[in-house]
Formats: structure tokens, sequence, C-alpha cells
């Protein structure tokens, strides 16, 4: 009985041991800073703060010494959809996030408790920051980044009325402003360290969308009317050259045929005059032909002949001797 | 000892024996257990020995050693594996016909986008990373993939910003997709994020919903643009090379009349040349027979014939006109 006692009693001792043993000592996770407090003061820390390498197994007064663990991995701020009115009056949400930091854990510790309490703090100070740039500039500032010219292309020439706003600060600009306003601030009074700051989503509000989207139709309706009638144009004027196509086909046409013609006929009268032309003789006998193939030509069965029977052809019709004149 | 069923003792040393020995067995199965882990080899496995990291990843696959007891913790992370995010749609079943859920809000919300001329676009994209560094993906930035799918918006938008909706909607496509894989992979490397860029892809950019109408109205009207003047030019090409034909016929026609005309101008004065030189020969003659076969050719066949004396008067009475119109 005795000895069954003193084993049982043994395996207490151990278990009190055991148990003080892991209370006395504590993991560093490479993700973790820590800091040990003994009854509320900080006795030691932080271990593995920010760019130091210390993670590792480590001692601590068992029961009496608290450890507290904050992350060491830069952790990110997702901001909700914030509505601002920017300088040219329009509505628009804007979604920011944020990356950032525990530089500090003893003073974050004081300060916000945890990480829930420093999310709240970023929540009030980045949106109030970002709500101040945005709403001291024009929209456009937060939309363009880079000067660029707007690429135009050559199917697209008649579609040119977008045109890219010009601006003048742009997007990372604004979103440094916030940063270098809310990043001092953070890092003195809350041990928190902002690392980048960046505008996520920007977007009209539903009544300007609506807007928006009604002067994009209107636009393209602009645009489309415009393809339409630059097409009939554009059929107008080929239908015109159509036109002054055939008129000058037709008169070269006919110029040519002209001259053609004329220097035929110029060739012709050159031809018969010489042929006709070589005497007085043979002009006489060719007005005599010329006159008798008229009257074959001429003379058909309509025409009523008068004939005088002193005529050169009726001569003999009254005596067979011509008469002496 | 044999007869179990009916006496069962019990000699308490064994039990303590038993107990010990159970309890020895137990740890040298977890020991062992916990002494061993695999590494695939798609993955790099990192090993933190009480929290610290050992300074390197194991990247030989197979059965590894590691101490017992969470001594050693383990954790392996997919390096070769290429995984996607999905801005503005969500591939449902993937496949040679992948299938899409219909949008949330939230999805519509991250594609309609601000372009540089203030107006909207709806851009729909993915981005296909791999993890390249296992140890800043796991011990530099916490939720490592919830931050790189913050980046991704702000820098479709700082792009996409930058340009007009036409851009966006047709020609800056793949200029687009390059600028952003460009900055994200500087901004995955400034944040240390362990991530390696594979492909930024547009998939849909569209114009938004509600004035998709207005859009394919510009399209329709560009076709009617070009249709209108390919119907103009068509007639051109139809009548023109037709009138140059019809042209080049009347230019011919008057070529042929040319020669013609001077042909006969010489046939005739040819024959006229030939008889006048044969006439010389015996004129009086000549000419009484011409004028006498010609009187007898006309007065043969044609004309009606009065004879009148040349003391005759008073022609007149002799007509009725008006019946000899009508014989």
């Amino acid at each position: 009985m005795n000895k069954q006692l003193t084993s049982v009693f043994a395996g207490i001792l151990l278990f009190i041991a055991a148990i003080t043993f892991f209370s006395s000592v504590y993991i560093v996770d490479e993700t973790k800073q820590v800091f040990v407090t003994q009854f509320g003061k900080i006795v030691r820390g932080p271990i593995n703060g920010p760019d130091k390498d210390e993670a590792g197994l480590y001692f601590r007064l068992p029961f009496i010494q608290e450890v507290h663990p904050f992350e060491k991995r830069y952790l990110e701020w997702d901001g909700d959809p914030n509505q601002v009115t920017t300088k040219d009056k329009l509505f628009i949400f804007i979604d920011t996030y944020a990356r950032w930091r525990i530089v500090d854990a003893k003073l974050f510790f004081e300060k916000v408790r945890n990480e829930a309490g420093a999310q709240q703090r970023l929540d009030d100070i980045l949106d109030g920051e970002s709500r101040i740039v945005v709403a001291a500039n024009d929209l456009v500032e937060v939309i363009r980044s880079r000067q660029r010219e707007a690429v135009v292309d050559e199917t697209e020439v008649l579609d040119d009325e977008s045109q890219l706003k010009p601006f003048q600060r742009g997007r990372s600009a604004l979103a440094q402003e916030v940063l270098d306003n809310a990043g001092p601030n953070l890092k003195e009074e809350f041990g928190i360290e902002l690392l980048d700051f960046r505008f996520k989503r920007i977007n009209y509000s539903q009544e300007v969308r609506l807007k928006i989207f009604e002067r994009m139709i209107t636009e393209r309706a602009r645009i489309a009317m415009k393809f339409r009638s630059e097409g009939l144009g554009e059929a107008a004027k080929i239908q015109g050259a159509q036109q002054r196509e055939l008129k000058r086909i037709a008169s070269e046409a006919y110029l040519k045929q002209q001259q053609i013609k004329g220097k035929a006929d110029a060739k012709a009268v050159d031809i018969y005059a010489e042929a006709f032309n070589q005497s007085p003789e043979s002009r006489e006998f060719y007005e005599f032909l010329k006159t008798m193939e008229t009257y074959k030509n001429t003379l058909s069965t309509n025409v009523t002949l008068i004939l005088s029977t002193d005529s050169d052809f009726l001569k003999y019709i009254k005596q067979s001797t011509p008469e002496k004149e | 000892m044999v007869d179990f069923p009916n006496e069962i003792r019990i000699n308490p040393a064994t039990i303590n024996k038993l107990i010990v020995g159970g309890v020895v067995v137990l740890l040298v199965g977890i020991g062992v257990m916990s002494s061993f882990y695999k590494v695939d080899p798609r993955e790099h496995a990192i090993v933190l020995r009480l929290g610290k990291y050992t300074g390197a990843p194991v990247t030989d696959t197979g059965l590894h050693f590691k101490l017992p007891f969470g001594i050693d913790r383990v954790t392996n992370v997919e390096v070769t594996t290429v995984h996607k995010l999905e801005f503005g749609f969500v591939t449902q079943t993937p496949g040679v016909r992948t299938s899409y859920a219909s949008r949330s809000r939230s999805q519509s919300e991250a594609s309609l986008i601000v372009t540089g001329d203030l107006n909207i676009a709806d851009v729909e994209w993915s981005t296909q990373y791999v993890v390249s560094d296992a140890y800043n993906y796991l011990f530099k930035v916490r939720n490592a993939i919830e931050t790189f799918g913050a980046m991704n918006e702000a820098v479709m938008r700082e792009v996409i910003g930058d340009r007009t909706i036409n851009e966006v909607l047709t020609s800056g496509r793949s200029e687009i997709q390059q600028e952003v894989k460009e900055k994200l992979q500087e901004l995955a490397k400034q944040y240390e994020l362990g991530i390696n860029l594979d492909k930024v892809i547009l998939q849909d950019v569209n114009p938004p919903e509600s004035v998709k109408a207005s859009w394919n109205d510009v399209n329709e009207a560009q076709q009617e643009y070009s249709a209108t003047i390919n119907t103009a030019q068509a007639k051109y090409n139809e009548v023109v090379p037709k009138a140059d034909g019809e042209a080049e016929r009347t230019v011919e026609e008057a070529e042929g009349y040319a020669v013609q005309r001077v042909n006969e101008a010489q046939g005739d004065a040819d024959l006229f040349k030939q008889v006048f030189s044969a006439y010389q020969k015996a004129p009086e003659v000549t000419r009484t027979r011409i004028y006498l076969e010609t009187l007898n050719e006309v007065l043969a066949t044609g004309p009606r014939k009065i004879i009148m004396d040349t003391e005759a008067k008073g022609l007149l009475p002799l007509l009725n006109l008006n019946k000899e119109g009508k014989q």
C-alpha cells in the first residue's frame, strides 16, 4: 500500500513538474513578435520584432509572466466603399486598401490592444484622409495615373469622340498624399507602420452612373449617326465621280469620233476634188453625170413631169431634123 | 493462470507494468508517426524548428525525417501549380465547355471600371500566378492571396484609367494585359508576396449592360457605312467600264466610217477618172448617149408625163391637181 501511495505521489509530482516546465518555456514563431509582462509591466521584449530574426524557444518565470504575441508579417487593411464628393461635384465611391505592420508592439498594445482595434483606427484615419484628399481634387485625378496619348486605330478614325481627360497629379500622387498625411501619425501614436496605400475601386454612385450611361448612349448615337451620314456622303462622292467619269468618257468619245469623221470627210473632199477638178471639161462632165444620176433618183412615180416640146429630149417629136436657130 | 473464465487474478505489479508499457508504446508510436513528412513533386516544404525557420525550403521529393512532438512543424506549399484568380466572373465547372456562374453584385462592382475618358467599361479578367518563394509567401505577408487580389483590382484600374473606352474595348487589349502584368509583378516583388506572375488575361471586355445596345448600333452603323460605300463603288464599277467600252465602240465606228468614206471617195474618183478619160475620146456622142439612156430609164418607169407644145397656153385647166394627188 505504501508503495502504491509513493507511486501516485510521484505521478502527481511529475505532472506538476511537467506543467511548470511547459509554462516556463514558450515558442516565438517566425510570424510573431512578442513581449513579456510581469504583473502587467513589460519586462522583456519585443522579441523577434520587425527586421529581427529571433524566432525560437524562450524561457520565462512560470505563472507570473505573461507572453503577448503580435503579428510580425505585413497585414492588410481593406477599407469599406466610401461615398465622397469630388471637387467637380461628382458622387463617387472609393474603395481603398493599405498594407501595414506593427513596428512598436508595446505602443501598439498600449494604444489599440489588438488587431481589431487597429483595423478600427485605420478605418477612421485612412477613410478620413482619403475623403479629404479626394474631395480636394477633380475626379480625373483619381482615375488617371500616367501622361499618355490615346492610340486611335485607323479603322476608328470616325470614332474619335473619346479623349483622355487631362490631369495634373494623378492617382498615385493622391495615394501618396494620403500615405504622407496618415503615416507619421499612425507610427507615432499607434506603433503602426503604413507601407502602402492605394485606391482599389473608384466607381460612380448609382445616380451618377445612370447619367454616365445616358451620356454614353447619346454619344454612341451621335457616332452612329456620323457613320451613317458619312457613309452616304462617301457614296454621293462616288456617284458624283461616276457621273463625271461617264460624261468625260462620252464626250471624249464624241470628240474623237468627230475628229476622225472630219478628217475622213476632208480627205474624201480632197479626193473628189482632185478627180473632178482636173480641167474645165472634167468639171462640166462631172456636173452632167451627177445631174443624170439625180434625175434617176428624184424623178419617181409620184411626180408629174411637164415637158415642153422644145426641150432637148423632145426636139424630134415635131420634126426629125432640129431647127436651126 | 490458465482458467480465465473461472478466476481472474491480477497482479498489481503487472498492472503498473502494463500502464507504463502502454504509455511508452503510445509515446513511441506518436513519436514515430510525427517523425516523418512527405514532399510532393509539386511542393516545397518549410520546416520550423521550435518556431524558427530552418533556413531553406525542403525541395527533395519523397519521405523526410523531422523531430517529433511538434518540435518541428512542417508546412507544404504548392510551388509549381498555376493558381488562378478571377475578377468579375466565376468559373463554375471548368472543362471543354466551361460554364460560368451568374454574377453577384460584388463581382459586377469589381468589373465596372472608370476609363480615362470618364466612361465605364465592364472588364472581366483573370490572373494566373505561382508561388515562387514559399518563405515569403508564408512569413512575410499574412493572407498573401487577399492582398494579391486587392493589388489586381488597383492595378487594373490604374491601367484602364489611362485609356479611352475605345482602347479598352478594341485595340488596347494586349497592351493592357502586358502593362497590368508588369506592374503587378513589380508590386508583388515590392510587397515580398513570394508570388510570381504567369499571365494576366482579359476575358470579356464590354460596355456596361445598359449601354451595349447603343454600342452595337455604332457597330451596325459602321457596317452600313461600309455597305453604302461598297454599293456606290459597285455601281461605279458596273457603269464606268461599260461606258468606257461604249466610247471605244463609238471611236471604232468612226474609224470605220472614215475608212469607208475615204475608200468610197477614192472609188468614186477612180471610176470618174476612168469614165472621163474614155469620154474625152468621143465627148459628143457619149454625152448624148448617157443623156438619152438616163431619160429612157427615168421616163420609162417613173413619173407621169405631160408633154406641152411650146405654143400651148393655160396649163392649169388641164390639171385636176386634187384628183392627181389622190391617185
